[in-house]
């Protein structure tokens, strides 16, 4: 699927994300994510980045909850906490889909060509979360096939220096196959563009719908995004904002059906 | 076989999932009771004001907890945001996000009764006031960043609003002294449909209407307080509940009547949660069959 369409689709997502502090909205997001990544993830090292991106979130939820226990505990306080915690966990996972479901040099490619450089300072920076990933899980695949200890803390130095190599390595790499293919020099070829298929108009057709009811609902303050607290009660979800997070399902589901 | 199976583990899901569901908690409704200390609270959304006689379950309690207890006795709609230090809304007046000063420049502004029926500008948070036996509290929607240009609740001392313990049943009698202030309250009435600004520069108007008449008088309540007359269904003391034999209710007594019942969740939340479940175990199993066909 073209990059573009899933720019769209993590944006949208994203936004959905950013304005609810719901349970029902951010666990039925949490669940499309993962729907999509079981779907569309792209086979290879990036595809751990999902699980990596979950615990993540995970963590900063826990994170975000015991923070409370510093000050006055209260029910209210800790479930309020709790729920900001959960729309964090929720953003970390759709950016864990969104990088095991795309190629992030294709993205680059997309940026015209003014934009090139910032695009592509952008899309390393994405990508070092699920490169570093994978040479951690070269490294340590390299160390118990020579049966050294690779659980113990006291493996961690000799986990970081071929790290720190590997990175240094993929850098030389990259600026050696970009300086190859004349970049920076101002004249630049497409080769192979990319076409937009009618998976990927309607993902960016469902995905701004769900994007643009969540916008309208905050506007509003309709749809009991931010469910109270004080008093501590129990959220209502509107079938329709729930229609629209499932809209964002639409790219695991073409995907599911074209690659049985 | 497999739909069998990933019913089987949906149906586990969503089980454990709705298990916190049956541990509602249950709601307590506290009685006023005679002898309790107490203090009044009053409520003025820019159309209308509520008063209530609200008993303490302590010497001293902090300002929102006032609120919290008006709730447990009188059914008042509330919603506290910036982690419960903050009051967002009021008697279904106000914010309904975390962020209290979603609809700034209206806002709930917090005032402390003088003792003498005026309203002195609160300057900390209702979390850390404490609010002792015999204090006024006020709480008055709309625009102005200090006591001077935020529109004050009418005055109402402590006898206006607890004078329940010297007279149980308050004599209906207010239509005599009813015309004098009237215009006051049809013109509180009037710009009801106006809005935040408009209503509060509006009750700003009829408070000055009812500073002018001499709050020494405690044995006498205000002829312009109305007590709400029966209707335990009503939330909190509705004008339209309050009106019959008088005009203008501008200022409404709230009834005493227990709070509503914290329901379980509703049915969006099972399929919300039905959903998710689906998902998971449709996700899981693409996952399955894609490693298994690579």
């Amino acid at each position: 699927m073209h990059p573009a369409a899933w720019i769209f689709w993590v944006t949208c997502a994203a936004i959905v994300a950013f304005t609810t502090t719901d349970p029902f909205y951010l666990g039925l997001l949490v669940a499309v994510a993962w729907f999509v990544y079981a779907a569309c993830h792209v086979p290879g090292p990036t595809a751990r980045s999902f699980r990596v991106f979950l615990i993540a979130g995970l963590v900063a939820m826990g994170i975000r909850t015991l923070l409370v226990f510093l000050g006055t505990i209260e029910l209210g306080s800790v479930v309020y906490a709790a729920l900001e915690g959960m729309r964090l966990a929720a953003i970390l996972v759709v950016f864990g889909t969104f990088n095991a479901v795309t190629d992030p040099f294709g993205v680059v490619r997309l940026a015209p060509r003014r934009f090139h450089e910032p695009a592509l300072a952008a899309a390393l920076a994405l990508a070092i979360a699920p490169r570093t990933i994978a040479s951690v899980h070269r490294v340590r695949e390299a160390q118990a096939l020579r049966g050294l200890s690779t659980a113990r803390w006291r493996s961690l130095p000799a986990l970081a220096i071929p790290i720190l190599e590997t990175g240094m390595e993929d850098a030389v790499t990259l600026a050696e196959s970009m300086d190859a293919r004349g970049h920076g020099r101002g004249t630049r070829t497409r080769y192979r563009p990319q076409r937009w298929s009618a998976a990927a108009v309607a993902t960016v057709l469902a995905a701004s719908a769900a994007g643009a009811a969540f916008i309208v609902a905050a506007t509003t303050r309709t749809g009991g995004l931010h469910p109270s607290t004080f008093p501590l009660i129990w959220p209502v979800a509107s079938p329709w904002l729930l229609a629209a997070i499932g809209l964002l399902a639409v790219p695991g589901v073409i995907g599911r059906g074209r690659d049985a | 076989m497999g739909r069998a199976r990933s019913f089987a583990l949906g149906l586990t899901l969503l089980v454990g999932t709705c298990a916190p569901v049956l541990l509602s908690p249950g709601t307590a409704c506290a009685a006023t009771a005679a002898a309790a200390p107490h203090a009044a609270l009053v409520v003025d959304t820019g159309t209308r004001t509520t008063t209530y006689c609200v008993a303490l379950d302590d010497g001293s309690v902090s300002g929102t907890h006032l609120i919290e207890l008006a709730s447990a006795q009188y059914g008042l709609d509330y919603r506290f945001g910036f982690a419960g230090r903050a009051i967002c809304r009021l008697d279904g007046v106000g914010v309904d996000g975390d962020d209290c000063f979603g609809a700034y420049p209206d806002y709930w502004g917090y005032l402390h009764g003088d003792g003498a029926g005026g309203w002195a500008w609160a300057t900390g948070s209702a979390a850390d006031h404490a609010v002792d036996d015999g204090d006024v509290e006020g709480w008055s929607w709309g625009a102005g960043d200090s006591g001077t240009t935020h529109p004050a609740p009418p005055a109402l001392s402590i006898d206006d609003v607890c004078d329940q313990l010297d007279s149980p049943t308050p004599s209906p009698s207010p239509p005599a002294p009813a015309p004098s202030p009237s215009s006051g309250g049809g013109n509180g009435n009037g710009s009801g449909s106006g809005g935040g600004g408009g209503g509060g520069t509006d009750s700003a108007g009829s408070s000055g209407a009812a500073t002018a008449t001499p709050s020494s008088s405690v044995s006498s309540p205000s002829p312009r307080i109305h007590h709400a007359s029966g209707s335990p269904a009503a939330p909190a003391g509705s004008p339209v509940a309050a009106a019959p034999g008088s005009a203008s209710p501008d200022v409404v007594r709230a009834a005493a009547t227990a709070p509503p019942a914290s329901g379980g969740p509703p049915f969006g939340g099972l399929v919300t949660l039905g959903a998710i479940a689906l998902l998971g175990v449709g996700g899981w199993f693409t996952l399955r069959r894609r490693k298994g066909g690579a």
